[in-house]
């Protein structure tokens, strides 16, 4: 195994010395852990296609990786058998501003799309709170969300066309350089979520939006997550579309202060960021009427960002609420439960009905404007009791999520973390329909085993 | 020297925090050079984990290379939202890997060099640190701390900082503050060194060594301690940064654009990186390079033991310098006064400490 490997990639590319495979036991998920045979870097699509194949000749897993960022053990080898690394693949190919247009590799961080794209004036939209960190390939194997989605959607809307490699070792070229184009199934969108089950992607084509010539954030502090749910509700059905409306609960307020020092109130019960972009003039009034409505829910200590950098720290203060959160408990079990934006504020409420039944400490953060919630658990995963109450409170809210007719997973993924949990949400004819999927894909089933389509 | 049982063991408070997001691989230069999770902080703190739990042997050796090829730079403690106290980790994964007979005959020799405080003190007199001042020793005086390499290599960082602040008082019993020891694998004793620099020096001691600086507040408390940039910004004590004496560095003619390297430990640990560039936009045209707050792989040691690997973190940094037009690039600390007067030697770009500086204004 380890000798074909290394003819393939080379000798420095490949790792199996148990101290080597340590760091890749698992990514940003707890609980979750398993140790890889055998650890791969290669350089290009030829040498993924030759690593497939020799997998698949020998029904050996193969579990794809950018940075390991996932919130849902996606990059775990629970089975066993080779990581993919795919940071190596780390090229900007093209940025195209007549076409709009990026072609990357999938180890080209989402932060590094971004910012090349905007020093030709041209916006990469889906920004992950992990963003600095993760990979435009985990991105697309995800469709990872941000916090811009409600005006600009996800990364599915962005993603025109792949190059992958099939668990079959087939390469195969979806989508390409158009908006439009409906030659054959959609299998662009269909690999995008995909989560490294149906196939490897290896190139990345994805559109581009101009870059808005303004943008401004704005704070409203509430006594209830529920009021600043209602007042996300009633700016969206007065028509406003912001880039941003996220919220924080109470103890993700004390949790990000203590991080980032930020002058947040800590006496609030909830927080609610809303942001835009645009022209000057249709930002600023933008900022004003939702400023307003805020006020109208009982929001106050409202404050519209007097200039960019505090506008950066308050969507910053959001992005770090989960590792912030660390500091209440060693372990953190993260929900990404997504409802209709008109039962948001009733999932809050539940979820602390859900936390006070169970007896456990939750905070719950979120993309407002989309329905998608963060409520997150911490807890200490040595005491017995406890993990089995969090795990107990995880599951219940699923099944509220689910009753609300919401999702499990608004832009995480499903995974190791979550798969126990899908087939409530999708029933069994359509979780029969992904196997099938994906043992078309895969015959052999050696793509990332025991996540998806398993 | 150590009379205490060697640990055989992480601090488990200090692991325990770590929730393996991710954040902190966007800062390491090392997980940036390689884009392998081994030689990042969260892979790092795996290993740690692993051997923690008695699954990795203490003689592992990617265990091993990877305390040693971490630069300890500490960028990784700014970005952690769950607070994990990596620099303290790696001083402990030091102790543990980096026993006598592993360590590199080089960093042994200077380890036990610095503390000759005799031949110290010898060798920088005849360098030419700032002058020793013989008045008593008292506990509310500021003392300005000479340190062992600068003392030696760069003995006109202290002549200038003693011209700007002539009210420092400057013993000349005072050794090295143990920084060195710290981070090479004698943990215990470069705390002793430290206490026992307190004792010498009882007041405030002002350093030109962010280095030190970390490391001295780590034993002796933030009170006690101050790099030489924030102590000129808080007592403003220095008539040149007052409006009316201020007159800029020129260059052939024009105001000199001036660019600062940070010092690691003084900005991950010490959260100053203000100070110094307050100061320098005052006597020239401040420049912000990209890469000033990434580590040029000085880093203590690293660039005795890692040669190859140091100049490859360096490297970037070297081409952002010479593709920006810089007159003067300004450091903090002796190690990366060293490492960028080498990689600049060729350069129309000067080198030169912050005091230096000052004193040319």
């Amino acid at each position: 195994l380890i000798s074909e490997l290394q003819t393939i990639v080379g000798q420095k590319h490949v790792l199996s010395r148990v101290g080597d495979l340590v760091p890749f036991k698992r990514d940003a998920t707890p609980l979750f852990q398993g140790l890889p045979d055998v650890v791969v870097f290669p350089k290009n699509t030829k040498e993924v296609q030759k690593i497939i194949r020799f997998a698949a000749q020998n029904s050996i897993p193969v579990i794809p990786r950018g940075a390991g960022s996932s919130l849902t053990a996606g990059t775990v080898p629970i089975h066993g058998g080779i990581v993919l690394v795919l940071t190596r693949m780390d090229k900007i190919i093209e940025i195209s501003s007549s076409e709009m247009l990026a072609v990357v590799e999938p180890g080209v961080t989402t932060a590094g799309l971004a910012g090349s794209a905007l020093k030709q004036n041209l916006l990469y939209p889906p920004d992950p709170g992990s963003k600095i960190v993760s990979t435009i390939g985990g991105n697309v194997a995800t469709s990872a969300g941000g916090l811009r989605g409600l005006k600009y959607g996800v990364t599915r809307n962005y993603v025109l066309g792949l190059e992958i490699v099939l668990g079959s070792g087939e390469i195969v070229r979806t989508g390409g350089r158009l908006w439009k184009d409906v030659a054959g199934y959609d299998l662009t969108r269909l690999m995008t979520g995909s989560e490294g089950t149906l196939g490897v992607i290896t190139e990345i084509i994805v559109g581009l939006l101009p870059a808005p010539e303004f943008s401004l954030t704005g704070i409203a502090y509430f006594k209830n997550l529920s009021l600043a749910a209602s007042a996300v509700s009633s700016i969206i059905s007065q028509g406003i579309m912001p880039a941003t409306l996220e919220f924080l609960d109470q103890k993700c307020i004390k949790a990000v202060e203590n991080f980032a020092n930020l002058n947040l109130d800590l006496d609030a019960g909830a927080l609610l960021l809303f942001g835009d972009d645009g022209t000057i003039p249709a930002v600023t009034q933008n900022l004003h009427k939702m400023a307003q409505i805020c006020r109208d829910y009982g929001g106050y200590r409202i404050e519209i960002a007097s200039d960019l950098t505090r506008s950066d720290d308050l969507l910053e203060a959001r992005r770090c609420s989960l590792p912030a959160l660390s500091q209440l408990a060693p372990t953190l079990l993260l929900e990404d439960v997504c409802v209709p934006r008109p039962k948001l504020a009733k999932m809050v409420e539940e979820i602390d009905r859900i936390a006070q039944k169970y007896k456990v400490l939750c905070a719950t953060f979120g993309h407002a404007g989309d329905g998608n919630l963060h409520p997150t658990i911490a807890f200490d995963e040595n005491d017995p009791d406890a993990r089995e109450r969090a795990i107990a409170a995880f599951d219940e809210i699923f099944n509220l999520a689910i009753e609300l007719g919401g999702s499990i997973s608004g832009e995480h993924g499903i995974g190791a973390a979550k798969l126990p949990y899908l087939e409530r949400q999708l029933g069994n004819d359509q979780m029969n329909l992904l196997r099938r999927v994906k043992s078309a894909f895969d015959p052999k089933g050696i793509l990332n085993p025991g996540k998806l389509g398993s | 020297v150590n009379s205490e049982p060697k640990k055989l063991k992480f601090s488990s408070e200090l692991l325990a925090p770590c929730i393996s997001c991710g954040f902190c691989l966007s800062a390491c230069p090392t997980y940036q050079l390689t884009k392998d999770e081994r030689s990042s902080p969260r892979g790092r703190i795996s290993l740690m984990r692993e051997y923690q739990s008695d699954l990795l042997p203490l003689n592992d050796p990617t265990f091993q290379e990877e305390s040693s090829f971490c630069l300890g730079c500490r960028a990784c403690e700014p970005v952690c939202p769950a607070n994990v106290k990596y620099g303290a980790l790696l001083e402990e994964w030091r102790d543990l890997a980096w026993t006598k007979t592993k360590l590199s005959i080089r960093v042994r020799i200077l380890k036990t060099a610095v503390r000759l405080n005799p031949i110290i003190k010898f060798v920088g007199w005849i360098r030419g640190s700032a002058k020793l001042s013989k008045a008593n020793i008292e506990p509310n005086d500021k003392y300005l701390m000479l340190g062992c390499a600068e003392r030696i290599l760069f003995p006109q960082v202290s002549r200038a900082a003693i011209k700007l602040c002539p009210s420092l008082k400057v013993p000349n019993d005072q050794g090295c503050c143990g920084a060195l020891q710290a981070h090479n694998g004698s943990s215990d004793l470069g705390r002793k060194m430290a206490s026992e620099l307190g004792v010498a020096l009882p007041g405030l001691i002002v350093t030109t060594s962010g280095g030190c600086a970390a490391h001295l507040v780590g034993v002796l408390g933030r009170d006690r301690v101050k790099e030489f940039s924030e102590f000129i910004v808080e007592t403003n004590s220095n008539p040149i940064l007052k409006s009316s004496n201020i007159k800029k560095i020129m260059v052939d003619g024009h105001v000199a654009r001036i660019a600062l390297q940070d010092s690691c430990h003084l900005r991950n640990g010490l959260s100053v990186f203000k100070e110094p560039r307050e100061i320098i936009s005052g006597l020239g045209e401040f420049y912000e390079i990209s890469t000033a707050k990434v580590c040029c792989g000085a880093a203590g040691t690293y660039s005795l033991l890692r040669p190859k690997d140091s100049k490859k973190i360096l490297a970037p940094k070297l081409k952002e310098i010479l593709e920006s037009n810089i007159d003067y690039l300004v450091t903090l600390n002796p190690g990366c006064y060293r490492q960028m007067s080498k990689g600049l030697r060729k350069s129309g770009v000067k080198v030169v400490h912050i005091s230096e500086l000052l004193d040319m204004a």
